[in-house]
């Protein structure tokens, strides 16, 4: 096969367009062709079917996460889509392959499963309060900043076994990491936080070896003293990965939730009552929003999946976000549908490098809106405040979602002290060896 | 009915779960789902249909003929 016979589309997930035009862009696209190619970026092929996606997804010897920026391997260029100019690194083990892969999963998944999230059900509950508790006098919340921002990062210093206080150092660099566009004037400054947060990492993985607190760091690093061969730079690879992953996504999911529920208040009392509903209603706003749009894959030899053709060495961009919007797949797709079941949406990947933190994200996620649709349920998003990211081919974030409410009164102490409340918690729980 | 979770396929969606929560059960280590039973219980056999449909990864089939041995 050549290059004359693909579909070539002009298409570039980063750009403004696709930020106005997604999710309806998605039927132009996949109407087109479900694998077709865009010359951006250096080339790559833009995978839209939700069948041939799911297809592509079962195939990890044919398409590498591999991140390899110094060439010691096949070179290939990992998750991004354009690669990073510059880094030395891989992104943890979202940038490996099977069974390298598997081996990072196996030492995590014991703390993300359904049973061990269930375990952060109440701090979560608690964190949540806390945060609309700080706003509630003053009739005003920004649902980004003062709530859906604060509780994942929290939340994950807790899984990682960090300080719950440090949370503070890693929530701005690890969403601004994420929106600033490299050539923007604020990249530099963005950039520093990020060094700051290696650093921070770094230290806290010094210390995680002399004083370890329980959680993911000390497993990793057991893991890696039992014989795993775990670097030290794939360990903090891996830790940045799970604060990215963390952080970000949850935050967009329920910023998005949050911002349709002001349009559609009549689903607000039920979703806040029917148990079953907020389940479905999960997943189908996880769907609709697709907060980690896609991943870059690397086609290691020439091959057909489906039909389709490829080349050794081509870039693909599994694109989520457009096959969870595939009208072969779902009818209406473009409407939010709260009850919408079956809903097999590829918004937490698919194959073997599905989101480690589905689980964690979805009892975050229901947690908080459960609290939001307890305390404020006449809440109105301000007209206008809301401010996505410029860039959502990454995450399809929210920086601001501002909103009004009837004022009320506080239940209970600040959030610093529910935090320290929640430290003391943890260290009692299992005391550190 | 028989029902049955390919555990090569299964990634741990866990949706399958939230269609059938008595049909399929989740692992405590890494929330990858198996059946409780091969033969399904007639009043849960629209649910495990709801199952298969669901199930993004497609790891899940079912005998709709199948008594044991089937």
């Amino acid at each position: 096969m050549t290059t004359d016979d693909r579909v070539v589309i002009d298409f570039d997930q980063h750009s403004p367009d696709y930020r106005e035009a997604y999710p309806e862009i998605s039927h132009e696209i996949r109407n087109q062709c479900p694998a077709a190619w865009s010359e951006r970026y250096g080339g790559y092929w833009i995978i839209s079917g939700r069948d041939l996606i799911g297809e592509m997804a079962k195939h990890p010897d044919l398409l590498s996460n591999d991140h390899d920026p110094l060439g010691v391997r096949q070179g290939y260029g990992g998750v991004a889509i354009p690669s990073p100019v510059g880094g030395t690194n891989r992104g943890g083990f979202l940038e490996m392959d099977p069974p390298e892969q598997l081996e990072y999963r196996h030492v995590l998944n014991p703390f993300l499963s359904p049973a061990a999230v269930e375990r952060w059900r109440p701090m979560v509950r608690d964190l949540t309060r806390a945060c609309l508790d700080e706003v509630i006098e003053s009739g005003h919340i920004d649902f980004v900043d003062d709530m859906a921002n604060v509780v994942p990062a929290v939340l994950t210093m807790g899984l990682l076994g960090l300080p719950l206080v440090d949370w503070v150092i890693y929530c701005e660099p690890a969403h601004a990491m994420v929106y600033t566009p490299p050539h923007s004037p604020e990249f530099s400054r963005v950039l520093e936080g990020a060094i700051r947060m290696g650093a921070h990492l770094s230290e806290a993985m010094v210390t995680a070896r002399t004083r370890p607190r329980p959680g993911m760091i000390r497993a990793l690093i057991e893991a890696q003293n039992s014989g795993a061969a775990f670097s030290d730079d794939d360990i903090q690879g891996t830790l940045v990965l799970l604060i990215g992953g963390g952080f970000d996504t949850t935050t967009s999911l329920t910023a998005h939730a949050l911002d349709w529920l002001d349009r559609h208040p009549a689903q607000r009392g039920p979703l806040a009552s029917d148990a079953a509903l907020l389940d479905t209603a999960t997943e189908e706003f996880v769907r609709f929003a697709t907060p980690a749009q896609g991943g870059g894959r690397t086609i290691t030899r020439d091959c057909e999946i489906a039909g389709h053709q490829f080349r050794s060495g081509e870039r693909v961009w599994m694109s989520y976000a457009l096959a969870n919007h595939d009208r072969d797949a779902f009818d209406d797709p473009d409407e939010i549908v709260l009850d919408r079941f079956p809903n097999r949406h590829a918004a937490f990947g698919l194959g073997v490098h599905r989101c480690i933190g589905s689980n964690l994200a979805r009892m975050t996620f229901k947690t908080m809106l459960g609290e939001v649709l307890a305390r404020v349920p006449e809440y109105r998003c301000q007209e206008g405040g809301a401010v996505r990211y410029e860039d959502i081919g990454t995450i399809n974030g929210y920086k601001h979602l501002p909103a009004d409410f009837p004022a009320g009164e506080r239940e209970g102490p600040p959030l610093s002290d529910v935090i320290a409340q929640w430290q003391h918690t943890l260290d009692s729980a299992e005391p550190a060896t | 009915m028989r029902v049955k979770v390919d555990p090569d396929v299964c990634q741990g969606h866990t949706l399958c779960n939230l269609a059938a929560p008595h049909v399929f059960l989740l692992r405590e280590d890494d929330g990858h789902a198996y059946v409780a039973a091969a033969e399904v219980p007639p009043d849960q056999e629209d649910l495990v249909r709801k199952a298969v449909a669901t199930c993004p990864e497609g790891a899940i089939s079912i005998d709709e003929a199948g008594e044991a041995g089937a």
